[in-house]
């Protein structure tokens, strides 16, 4: 992957003309990684910029992967995990993180699911000792069970059913964009299957996906490696390992044919658009030019489409997306879609809408880029970069997904090359190759009253 | 030796699984918190620019603060002019078009965005740290050059109506709106946003005289941290603002707040609701106000923390709802405190009735000390981190400037927090949880819940435009 003749040349040709400081600094993320015999995956990462730490356990089964007739169960599992466990009593986990000054939270993801904590660094080895304890000992019962099936219930009434679009750009488009089930399914979860799910789900869910085997560790904060150390080694050495779990075949067809969809919304007052082109496998050659092409396109509000809808054209009120819809370009191991979600206004249909898309398509194909767009947004893409490492929670995430995805991360301080390499040539190529019709789901979300006249 | 050793080994770790412990490991030593120095200066033109070094990742974060631009200035003439105005400036500028100033702003790696709220309009923007200069220069040329093309102003006074017919499709969108309106009624603070006739009719003349008039320099303050060199950062900040002209500071306008004297549901009918938007609350105290640390104590054991009462009755014993909350707004003139949910049509009456018993409980009986202390660590520990970011730090170190508060805040906090006694918590309870008085905004189906609703209060009924319906 490198290319130190090239690098060299570039750098120079950047001093003589006096843009040297456009060349990112090299980043210098101290990690130190290993695994516990038990297959414990543990990153440390010291950052004493202030007296906190984050603890986060990342765990190698999302959405993705949960059982046929059960979604949402993911998520449902996620919250089960506050439900207690051996030396820990039913929500008690949030009792002794808060009161130690700190806060916790879990996500699920499409694939990964993770729990962390913030608090004061001299509370590390209790936020350690939490984690190991629901790792070893989960507490599972049906009463509980039924308990968060209501909450979690109640999460997709307040987040999707009760709201206008109920989150189309995800949940639709999905399910219309994939075939495999794995990749098309409701990951947020349909109310009847959430509410179905078993004791015995919840139990061998837990024994297949939740080891140390099956998880990574990582600790970033104001701590000395040394002693976190022998801390994990305490509170995580003794854990037992499993057999790997199952593996999910996620792989995804070829789409050939464009999919367009007609949708009403029973709660929206305006008329909405979402598309999604499938991208290409984070290890393609074409990978760092979609992210740029992603950041060209709809990254900010200079960016070609946001700059033809709303401000040239005034077709549409915004438009939002990206390459991960919930995620980065590094917290996702499946096939991805780009997505696009654009409010337009009344009077105005899906087709206007799309024609100025593909026309801005269109001139990208034919002439490209120019190299001061490019370097612009490769700047805009190392700035967005280093906000994700601001915080110990952001560089904890990072480390995380790229010990548990690639098994390596120390690819932390390397990750911008790929992309502050990418050339104009390749931007071009990669909007030919992948941003055509026949590669993309449309959904058109109308409000259900006004369907007739459109106005 | 070498059997006997594993075979040691093998019995320690199988007593380490037996003796697992069963209790939390005790903390270590307290690590110093190691605040960055702010240093404070004035420009000759009365800018006050407050300058904190937090070198954690190489950008900065800026906030720019006007204190004269409210909701509620000019709002007799012109409702709703601050927040017309502050999506507008960085829409175009005497040398800059809307396009240029997005393209600036991406080959800075920067973000530059308005908002105004009851009592400030402020600024932010970043940028990557070796691009300072030309973030600061874009920052003056749109708070002293804002231009307001036709085009762009006829293009948001169209957009910003169409965005507010969409919220009102959006029950976390209407069931705010109605409470602001519920608490504050009349006063500023009760205005959210305007109706599409004033949004229609404001001039380029009326934004250009409004920002002329009330983004001045000697009712501003400018927050800057991140990886700065303050010598470097200020030269730069003075060049940038130094022409800057002053204006007269206009004087602060402070009108009577309602007075309700009976508990009262407005309810906002969105025929079709399959839930139940539960706003309860009232009116509270002011963040310079004495009681502040009580208050958000308080507010902490009743609501606002994940193992708070509210989320361990409603939420982890009944499940009526998934994220119930409380919240301590405490702004310039006066705040609000409110506790609430969103829950299924069937539980909306028991709903009400387990956070009024929460509301009633708090007021009724004193915190536990475990409690209490809880919220202590929770308060200091998070604080720390917030501390940690540049834009919480900025942020906290606005609202000294915003809200007229001690410069020593900051390190104020941990003791003022430490000194709180459970008497101190129950009597700030007892006198701002106060549900005789309380006000019931609820967002839903009427048709569906109104059997359930009707026993709490006597009922004024609205649509989803703010009309009131019979």
């Amino acid at each position: 992957m490198h290319r130190p003749v090239s690098k060299l040349l570039v750098t120079v040709i950047a001093m003589m003309l006096g843009i040297s400081s456009l060349q990112a600094k090299p980043l210098n993320v101290p990690v130190v990684y290993y695994k516990l015999p038990n297959g414990l995956k543990v990153v440390i990462s010291e950052d004493h910029i202030a007296p906190v730490v984050t603890v986060g356990v990342y765990y190698n089964v999302g959405f993705r992967v949960e059982p046929k007739g059960r979604t949402g169960f993911a998520h449902l599992f996620e919250h089960m995990m506050f439900q207690g466990s051996a030396n820990v009593k039913k929500f008690e986990h949030a009792k002794y993180v808060e009161a130690n000054g700190g806060s916790t939270n879990g996500h699920k993801d499409f694939d990964y699911t993770n729990y962390y904590e913030t608090l004061p660094s001299n509370r590390l080895e209790m936020a350690l000792w939490l984690e190991a304890d629901r790792m070893r000992s989960l507490d599972i019962s049906e009463e509980n069970l039924k308990n968060q099936q209501n909450v979690v219930s109640e999460e997709v009434r307040v987040n999707v059913l009760n709201q206008p679009y109920q989150f189309f750009e995800w949940i639709e488009l999905w399910k219309n964009a994939f075939t495999n089930w794995n990749n098309s399914h409701n990951g947020y979860g349909e109310l009847n299957e959430i509410n179905a799910a078993t004791i015995e789900d919840v139990r061998s869910f837990f024994k297949t996906y939740y080891a140390p085997n099956n998880a990574v560790l990582t600790i970033v904060g104001d701590v000395d490696a040394n002693e976190v150390k022998k801390m994990v080694e305490k509170q995580f050495g003794a854990l037992a390992a499993q057999p790997a779990p199952p593996r999910v075949d996620l792989s995804e067809p070829a789409q050939t044919k464009e999919k367009r969809v007609s949708q009403t919304d029973k709660l929206a007052n305006l008329p909405a658009l979402a598309t999604g082109y499938h991208i290409p496998a984070q290890s393609s050659p074409d990978f760092p030019a979609m992210a740029l092409l992603a950041q060209i396109l709809q990254g900010d509000d200079s960016s070609r489409w946001f700059q033809r809808l709303v401000k040239e054209k005034e077709l549409t009120l915004d438009l939002t997306g990206g390459l991960n819809y919930f995620g980065n370009e590094f917290d996702y191991t499946g096939p991805m879609i780009m997505t696009t979600r654009t409010t337009y206004k009344p009077g105005h249909t899906a087709d206007e809408v799309l024609k100025e898309m593909d026309a801005v398509l269109a001139e990208l194909v034919t002439k490209g880029v120019t190299e001061k767009e490019l370097a612009d947004a490769k700047v805009r893409y190392r700035s967005n970069f280093y906000s994700q490492l601001e915080s110990s929670f952001g560089k904890a995430h990072l480390l995380s997904v790229l010990a548990l995805f690639r098994d390596d991360p120390n690819q932390i301080n390397s990750l911008l090359t790929p992309f502050e390499n990418v050339t104009a040539a390749q931007i071009k190529s990669a909007a030919a190759k992948y941003l055509v019709a026949s590669n993309r789901t449309v959904i058109d979300r109308v409000p259900e009253a006004k369907t007739q006249t459109g106005q | 030796m070498k059997i006997i050793f594993a075979f040691v080994l093998l019995v320690t770790s199988s007593l380490s699984i037996l003796a697992q412990q069963k209790t939390p490991p005790p903390p270590g030593p307290v690590r110093p918190l190691n605040l960055p120095k702010f240093t404070e200066k004035k420009l000759s033109n009365g800018l006050t620019v407050v300058l904190a070094p937090l070198p954690n990742v190489p950008k900065l974060s800026a906030i720019l603060t006007f204190r004269s631009a409210t909701n509620g200035t000019d709002r007799a003439a012109h409702p709703g002019i601050a927040q017309i105005a502050s999506g507008l400036v960085n829409e175009g500028t005497d040398t800059r078009t809307s396009k240029q100033i997005k393209e600036e702003l991406r080959s800075i790696g920067g973000s530059l965005g308005l908002g105004s709220d009851p009592d400030q309009t402020t600024m932010t923007a970043t940028a990557l740290s070796e691009f300072s200069s030309r973030m600061f220069d874009l920052m003056s040329d749109v708070t002293q050059h804002a231009s307001f093309p036709e085009s762009e102003l006829k293009l948001a006074q169209e957009n910003t109506i169409q965005q507010i017919r969409a919220g009102r499709a959006n029950p976390n969108f209407l069931v705010n709106e109605r409470f602001q309106k519920a608490v504050f009624g009349d006063h500023p603070y009760g205005f959210v946003v305007p109706d599409e006739k004033s949004i229609s009719a404001l001039t380029r003349e009326d934004l250009k005289t409004f920002v002329t008039k009330y983004y001045i320099p000697n009712a501003a303050h400018l927050i800057v941290v991140g990886d700065i060199d303050v010598d470097k950062t200020y030269a730069e900040i003075e060049k940038a603002f130094g022409g800057w002209k002053s204006g007269t500071v206009p004087p602060d306008e402070n009108p009577p707040l309602p007075v309700r004297d009976k508990r009262q549901i407005y309810f906002v009918n969105r025929p079709g609701s399959i839930q139940s938007a539960i706003y309860i609350g009232n009116i509270s105290i002011p963040r310079s106000h004495a009681d502040y640390f009580a208050i958000r104590t308080a507010d902490t054991i009743y609501g606002s923390s994940f193992y708070s009462r509210l989320t361990r009755n409603i939420r982890e014993s009944k499940g009526y709802t998934y994220s119930p909350f409380s919240s301590s707004n405490t702004q310039a003139k006066t705040g609000s405190f409110v506790a609430g949910a969103f829950v299924r049509n069937e539980v909306t009456g028991p709903t009400l009735l387990e956070i009024f018993y929460e509301l009633d409980r708090m007021r009724v009986l004193p915190v536990t000390d475990e409690e209490l202390n809880a919220a202590k660590e929770f308060s200091v520990g998070n604080f720390s981190v917030e501390l940690a970011s540049q834009l919480g730090l900025a942020g906290r170190i606005n609202t000294i400037y915003t809200y007229n508060l001690s410069k020593t805040f900051i390190d104020d906090f941990r003791p003022k927090i430490e000194a709180l006694t459970t008497a101190d918590i129950q009597k700030a309870a007892a006198k701002y949880f106060d549900t005789y008085h309380a006000a019931i905004v609820i967002v839903g189906d009427w048709e569906k819940v109104k059997d359930q609703v009707t026993p709490f209060g006597d009922v004024t009924m609205y649509d989803a435009e703010g009309n009131v319906v019979k």
